[in-house]
């Protein structure tokens, strides 16, 4: 029952992209439009669906605790195997609702829309179907799906460099694909077998009897893993197709591939990096947390320097995704007689917590500052910071809108930017206080470049660009949108229980677990040095 | 007749053979190869006749010496026809006259 | 007592939150239809005005619950007063009550007993002072993980309630004002003279009378927070909220170039300030698990706050090598270091010192402390109002607040460096107020001037002079805006006093009431008045400076060292009065210097004077008593441990702190020589500018050098600009250029290696590989080629070729089978 609910949730966009292409005439646009808009609200209506079903006291998976299954390719032990827990449920939710809103956004497309709203429809798939898969071949098979629409809703519906964006961005994943295949493989082999994620992490945490993926294997694995979602995340110096990417694509793409795109690559290194390779997990530390560093440093002072509106919130995407890799990384390890082990676990816990929430936060925020980008472009046709001024007299109610979800992104206490990263930060000290104050100083470039654009953008006395006389006021379409995503962006501010509460049990149950095969992998023989780290 | 021996019969033989094999060669006329071949199908076929008659071959020698014979008929039949071709397309049989097949 | 607490948090967490409905109100309900209706202000009155009645009503069931026990003063009635006190007053405020500080009001988070008296020192009877009780408690968790938890917080004591009362009091008043001053909005075409299109026409936009005040309750609320806040993390959520509400007043004038700038540069120069307070939070997280101020019951476990864990209930940091043991054993409200062997938290000393530095960091930001002073004076671009409430009362006094709240963790090192930043501080803003010529920026330095003389004195452990300066600071200064915003408006927004002169003819009101906040500021008081009739006749700011500067001369006293900590503030104190007066002289008296303006002047609508009247009472009358003062007591009983008895020399500093009985010693003389400063100053002022002896001019003209160097304020804004806004911005690009030229060059290379190789491929493809094949058919067709000379068609070569052939055969056959 649990797995057609699942199944239902997953292939509900297919479905609907099957009815579109079949029953429905290439001109009928408004129609294509409102039957598009309904199918991703009725999936988004089924994850809420799954919301309440949720048991919060549960930390493992959910409905069952290894997932629901039927054999696909029995031959080589591959399941059809699906399930959630609170790592991947406020996910699938956010998924299903930046699609909702994306495909409102849609109105700007202009062009071949049958074969848009199809594409769009078999993205949402792919997406819902990599965060509730739990089968390692399963979840390659959706990351795959989800890309090829993508390529082609960049590559057809895009900018002026739409060809070059595409290529770069389905080559820079196609690679990260690769790497991850080549892990894939190597748990395959090296547990005699086996797909299941589950399955492997108990075994790289040293919870099955008789199996264990060495430390070679870990830390190679991790690597090659740790590389594959990074890209996807994207951290330095992965993330030059970012930008690219974002400016190319259309406005609702945009939304998409910030709010829930990159996500995936935090979630591949939460759902499999992390709890098969604790070692490697360990081993890498240092280097992820400086790498989120980096990110966010290096992404705030590249987006200081944009004079492209869209470019410059690409840019603070690469900062803000910084935090999840900060967060998600900073295991401290302290010597406890001849063995290493967590040291401070609560601080990591909230980091990761942090981490979490922070690519929840930054699916709204960053959804909604490329959203706020789309309706000026629609109206002017240009995106040159250093043309625009004086819309909040122009546009009051677009202004005012846009200031508090840019607000989010500057992490402003109240919006959802500000738990994020600020718990990340807090966290960090434990683990290294260097980093921590190179990624604390963040705050005052954030501050600089958001506020900057506002003014360039927003303030100022009059409207310096091209196209004057074709501002408007929002429309109530695009009003909706706006308040959904700055009304989410409050009460995730105000009341972040509602996340936390959720994927707290999960978190806890995985730092427990990873500390749990460090030692496990220790015991087998693994020799585990503690650096000391600045 | 056993002064006869066999060795004097095979020479007689291997004359005619090349005889009928000069003969082959030198001659222009088509009808003149075909006579060539005539005396070499003979020396063959005295072969045959003596090789019957001095070993243990019995009758198949002289079997095979009269199949070559009816052969030889049949072949002539057939070569005349050609020559009555050729010299319908070339107005001679001067066989030189004939190298369409050459590479 | 624990029923008290949480009744008062009830009280406070309504006045709280009603700004906050006030906001929502007034921004979902836009401009209400009608750019003329004037209903968001009364909303937000109505907000602000129930949240004052709410803060005194809590004030109110304080005093009464606590028996007014504050108000018997802990410090001063304790024997010495008469000693000491420069007017000569011996505490006629309810001596009565004085010897029993710690009978009442016994809560589980009251700290100080009598027993601990013996080990503070039996030689001073200011051991005895113990705080009064404070309260605190959870609103809401925002997370918890494992131990650690992170929530909405309220602390509650007597200065918890002092502030509410004063920011919700002036608040209230500016509020009033607003309504009058911001009426130019109240039109669909509104026309702003400072903003200009491109084609040199002025802006014309429709009125944002509402966006005005629904932006003002927005800061009410955060600024409330920050009083009101139980933990430090809290103060940091709503310590950035004032922080975006002062960024959206600053720049209320959107259209202004000149307005936005300011609000970035606000906002920016605070998060520098920030990025110290971060750092700070989190070596406190680190160590200590927990943000809370005071201690918490965590589902019936207790956990002590950041002050009991560093202090403990002595008051004293228990160092052990390097470390800093934090104070974990003990309950209700007692809480001692481990013994030897117990598990313990420790804390390294030189984080301590980091973390309270980081902390301080926060607080020069907000206050506008040196080096981050530079933003204060560009926030003068917003509305007057704004500059009253915002920028002078209450949010960069929110520096000073936090500075006092988080004494208990600042170590001895920590406040040497407050100390120094506000004494560099107060100087520099005091020299250039003297050479400013637009009114509302005279006011603003002499905002930073004063916040630093606040500092300085939480430095010197002055803990609550500092307060007391801050509260009548708070009065007097905001008079002193909205009576220039008052000037302003009744000048139609001309801001300079170089056209000003003789308006007190013009709007007496204003003029009068502004002369006595220029008294308050200045510290004036009339000499013997306290001899003659038992108390000085002086309006507050005497009392807080003079609280002050007999704080700097006893710390000189004890640190010698430190000298300068002394005669800047008074070498200031004069320089206030300089300027102070100048500013009003040069407005106010003399001739009209632009007869356009004077000739237009007219005095503001009653809505407007009757904050400026409310304020002036409260100005000159709110430290009544001085140091034997309700405001003082009620300051006192929040103390915290340990400040009273003073610090002996010791720490990495090396300075010791006065005790009161050494501040009571010395008061007499630093109440003479900061009056004598004052004075002169006053003088000096009245010499050049009211009944001119000398031509300012002649001396500006003498000291041009000096003069330009302190109209471009010390050159701070040159200097940030060429050492820290270009290279970021610098950098920036390059970062910009690395990801083009550098991370995609190596991308485009490798695009390009790749399709080189391919080209390579197709080479191979096309001259190796075909060419192989080729060259075998090649070779295989020459030969046949060659073999054609055989191929004759000639018959009789056929037959020759045979027969030379078989003959060659057996030829062959013959000469190599080998014989049988």
């Amino acid at each position: 029952m649990d797995l057609i609910f699942l199944s239902v949730l997953i292939f509900m966009p297919t479905a609907g992209a099957l009815v579109l292409a079949v029953l429905f005439n290439s001109k009928a646009v408004e129609p294509m439009r409102v039957f598009t808009v309904v199918v991703t609200a009725i999936t988004f209506l089924m994850t809420l669906q799954l919301w309440m079903n949720f048991d919060p006291g549960v930390s493992g998976i959910q409905p069952e605790a290894n997932g629901v299954s039927v054999e696909w390719i029995g031959t080589w032990n591959i399941h059809y195997r699906l399930g959630y827990d609170g790592i991947s449920l406020p996910l699938v939710v956010l998924t299903s609702f930046i699609s909702m809103l994306a495909a409102l956004a849609s109105w700007s497309i202009n062009k071949l829309h049958k074969g848009y709203f199809v594409l769009f429809l078999l993205l949402e798939t792919g997406m819902l179907g990599v965060f509730l898969a739990l089968d390692f071949f399963l979840f390659y098979v959706f990351w795959e799906v989800m890309l090829l629409p993508m390529y082609f809703l960049i590559g057809v519906w895009g900018g002026p460099r739409r060809e070059y964006a595409a290529i770069k961005f389905f080559l820079y994943t196609l690679a990260g694909s690769v790497l991850m295949l080549i892990a894939m493989l190597m748990f395959y082999f090296g547990s005699g077998g086996e797909f299941s994620i589950l399955k492997l992490s108990a075994i790289g945490q040293g919870r099955v009897p008789g199996v264990q993926f060495d430390e070679f294997t870990q830390i190679t694995a991790f690597i090659l893993l740790f590389i594959g979602f990074a890209i996807k995340v994207p951290c330095f110096p992965f993330h030059t197709w970012l930008p690219d990417a974002h400016v190319e694509a259309p406005t609702p793409i945009s939304m998409i591939l910030a709010g829930v795109l990159l996500k995936m690559g935090g979630y591949g290194i939460l759902r499999i990096a992390f709890p098969i390779c604790p070692v490697g997990a360990q081993y890498g530390a240092y280097c992820l947390v400086a790498i989120g560093v980096i990110s966010i440093i290096y992404g705030a002072f590249a987006a200081l320097a944009q004079t492209d509106f869209k470019r410059m919130v690409a840019y603070s995407s690469v900062s803000h995704m910084g935090y999840v890799i900060l967060g998600m990384a900073v295991w401290a390890v302290a010597q406890d007689g001849n063995i290493v082990v967590t040291s401070g676990r609560d601080y990591w816990l909230m980091g990761m917590n942090g981490a979490m929430f922070q690519m929840i936060a930054h699916g709204i925020s960053s959804a909604g500052m490329f959203f706020m980008v789309g309706v000026i472009y629609d109206r002017v046709h240009h995106r040159d910071l250093n043309q625009f001024g004086g819309l909040f007299a122009l546009m009051p109610l677009y202004s005012g809108l846009a200031a508090g979800i840019f607000f989010a992104g500057l992490g402003l206490p109240g919006l959802c930017g500000f738990i994020g990263e600020v718990f990340v930060v807090l966290s960090t000290w434990n683990f290294s206080p260097v980093l921590a104050i190179v990624a604390a100083s963040g705050v005052i470039l954030t501050a600089g470049y958001i506020l900057w654009t506002l003014q360039r953008v927003y303030l100022g006395a009059e409207y310096k660009g091209p196209h004057a006389d074709e501002i408007t006021p929002m429309n109530a379409r695009e009003a909706t949108i706006g308040v959904t995503l700055l009304f989410m962006a409050i009460v995730l501010g105000v009341y972040p229980a509602l996340m936390f509460d959720v994927m707290n049990g999960s978190m806890a149950e995985l730092v427990d677990g990873m500390d749990a095969g460090l030692r496990a992998a220790q015991q087998s023989g693994a020799s585990i040095t503690m650096t000391p780290t600045p | 007749m056993d002064a006869v021996s066999l060795n004097y019969v095979l020479a007689i033989g291997a004359v005619l053979f090349v005889c009928g094999v000069i003969c082959m060669t030198t001659k222009r006329n088509g009808i003149g190869i075909l006579m060539g071949v005539e005396l070499v199908l003979n020396g063959a076929n005295l072969n045959f006749v003596a090789f019957s008659r001095y070993t243990s071959l019995g009758l198949d020698g002289q079997v095979v010496s009269l199949f070559v014979i009816v052969l030889a008929a049949a072949e002539a039949a057939v070569a005349l026809a050609i020559a009555l071709n050729f010299y319908n397309n070339h107005l001679t049989i001067d066989v030189d006259r004939g190298d369409e097949l050459h590479g | 007592m624990d029923s008290l607490g949480s009744e008062l948090s009830k009280y406070l967490l309504l006045a709280w939150l009603l700004p906050l409905i006030g906001f929502a109100v007034e921004v979902l309900g836009g401009y209400w239809g009608n750019r003329q209706d004037k209903r968001a202000a009364y909303l937000a009155i109505a907000c602000i005005g129930a949240g004052f009645l709410l803060s005194s009503f809590t004030f109110y069931r304080w005093g009464t619950e606590t028996h007014w026990q504050a108000f018997a003063g802990s410090v001063s009635e304790s024997g010495h007063a008469s000693v000491a006190d420069p007017s000569g007053s011996d505490g006629h405020e309810k001596p009565d009550a004085a010897h029993h500080p710690h009978k009442a009001a016994g809560t589980e988070t009251t700290h100080g007993t009598p027993g601990h008296s013996e080990t503070a020192g039996a030689h001073d009877d200011a051991a005895h002072h113990s705080p009064g009780p404070s309260y605190s408690g959870t609103f809401y968790t925002l997370a918890t993980f494992g131990s650690l938890t992170l929530s909405i917080d309220y602390y509650i004591d007597s200065l918890t309630i002092l502030m509410f009362c004063m920011v919700t009091l002036i608040a209230t008043c500016i509020h009033i004002f607003a309504v009058g001053y911001m009426s130019d909005e109240l039109t669909d075409e509104y026309v702003d003279h400072s903003a200009h299109t491109s084609d040199g026409h002025h802006v014309h936009r429709p009125g944002r009378f509402h966006r005005f005040f629904a932006f003002l309750s927005l800061f009410c609320f955060s600024m409330l927070g920050i009083v009101l806040a139980g933990n430090i993390f809290q103060v940091f959520v709503f310590w950035e909220l004032v922080g975006i509400s002062s960024f959206l007043l600053i720049g209320f004038y959107t259209e202004r170039k000149s307005a936005n700038v300011a609000a970035n540069k606000a906002f920016i120069v605070n998060r520098v300030g920030d990025f110290g307070f971060i750092i700070g939070l989190m070596i406190l997280w680190t160590y200590c698990g927990t943000f809370s101020f005071g201690d918490q019951d965590l589902n019936g476990h207790e956990q002590p706050g950041l002050f009991s864990m560093i202090r403990g209930s002595d008051g004293e940091i228990t160092t052990v090598g390097d470390d800093v043991i934090l104070k974990t054993v003990g309950h209700n409200g007692h809480w001692e270091a481990p013994h030897e062997g117990e598990s313990n938290r420790t804390l390294p000393y030189f984080l301590l010192v980091i973390a309270g530095l980081g902390v301080f960091g926060g607080c020069v930001g907000k206050s506008a402390q040196f080096p981050l002073q530079t933003w204060l004076p560009d926030a003068m671009e917003g509305p007057t109002p704004v500059s009253a409430l915002v920028h002078s009362a209450t949010m960069v006094a929110a520096g000073v607040y936090l500075a006092a709240r988080f004494y208990p963790v600042f170590t001895t090192e920590v406040l040497l460096t407050i100390a120094y930043i506000g004494c560099i501080t107060l100087f520099i803003a005091a020299t250039i107020a003297v050479v400013a010529t637009d009114i509302k920026r005279v006011l603003a330095y002499s905002t930073i001037s004063q916040l630093g003389y606040m500092m300085l004195a939480i430095g010197l452990g002055g803990w609550a002079a500092g307060l007391f300066h801050l509260i009548t600071h708070a009065f007097f200064k905001s008079l002193m805006f909205l009576c220039s915003g008052s000037v302003i408006h009744g000048c139609h927004h001309e801001q300079e006093m170089t056209k000003m002169g003789g308006l007190r003819h013009k709007m007496p009101i204003t003029a009068y009431t502004m002369l006595i906040g220029v008294i308050a500021i200045s510290g004036l008081a009339i000499p013997g008045s306290a001899a003659l009739i038992g108390f000085p006749i002086a309006f507050s700011g005497f009392h807080s400076k003079d609280a002050i500067v007999a704080t700097a001369l006893a710390y000189t006293s004890l640190n010698p060292i430190h000298f300068l900590l002394f005669l800047t503030p008074l070498v200031t104190a004069g320089i206030t009065a300089f300027y102070m007066f100048r500013l009003w002289f040069y407005t106010f008296t003399g001739k009209p210097r632009d007869e356009h303006i004077y000739s237009h002047c007219h005095e503001s609508p009653a809505v407007m004077c009757m904050p400026l009247v409310v304020l002036a009472l409260f100005a000159a009358g709110c430290a009544f008593g001085g140091e034997n003062g309700p405001l003082y007591h009620m300051i006192g009983n929040s103390e915290p441990l340990g400040v009273a008895s003073g610090v002996e020399a010791g720490g990495a500093a090396g300075v010791a702190l006065p005790s009161h009985h050494a501040i009571h010693e010395v008061h007499g003389t630093a109440g003479v020589v900061a009056l004598l400063a004052a004075g002169l100053g006053t003088i000096v002022a009245f010499l050049l500018y009211c009944r001119p002896v000398v031509d300012p001019e002649s001396i500006k003209r003498q000291f041009s050098g000096v003069h330009g160097f302190l109209v471009e304020k010390w050159q701070f804004d040159n200097l940030y600009d060429v050492a820290f806004v270009r290279p970021s911005h610098i950098v920036g690009r390059w970062c910009a250029t690395f990801d083009k030229e550098v991370l995609d060059g190596i991308l485009h290379s490798t695009a390009r290696t790749a399709i080189w190789i391919g080209t390579i491929d197709r080479k191979f493809d096309e001259t190796i590989v075909d060419g192989l094949v080729n060259v075998v058919g090649n070779v295989t067709r020459s030969v046949g080629m060659s073999l054609t000379v055989f191929q004759t068609g000639r018959i009789r070569q056929y037959v020759m070729f045979i027969a030379i052939s078989v003959v060659a055969l057996f030829a062959l056959l013959f000469a190599f089978m080998p014989k049988a």
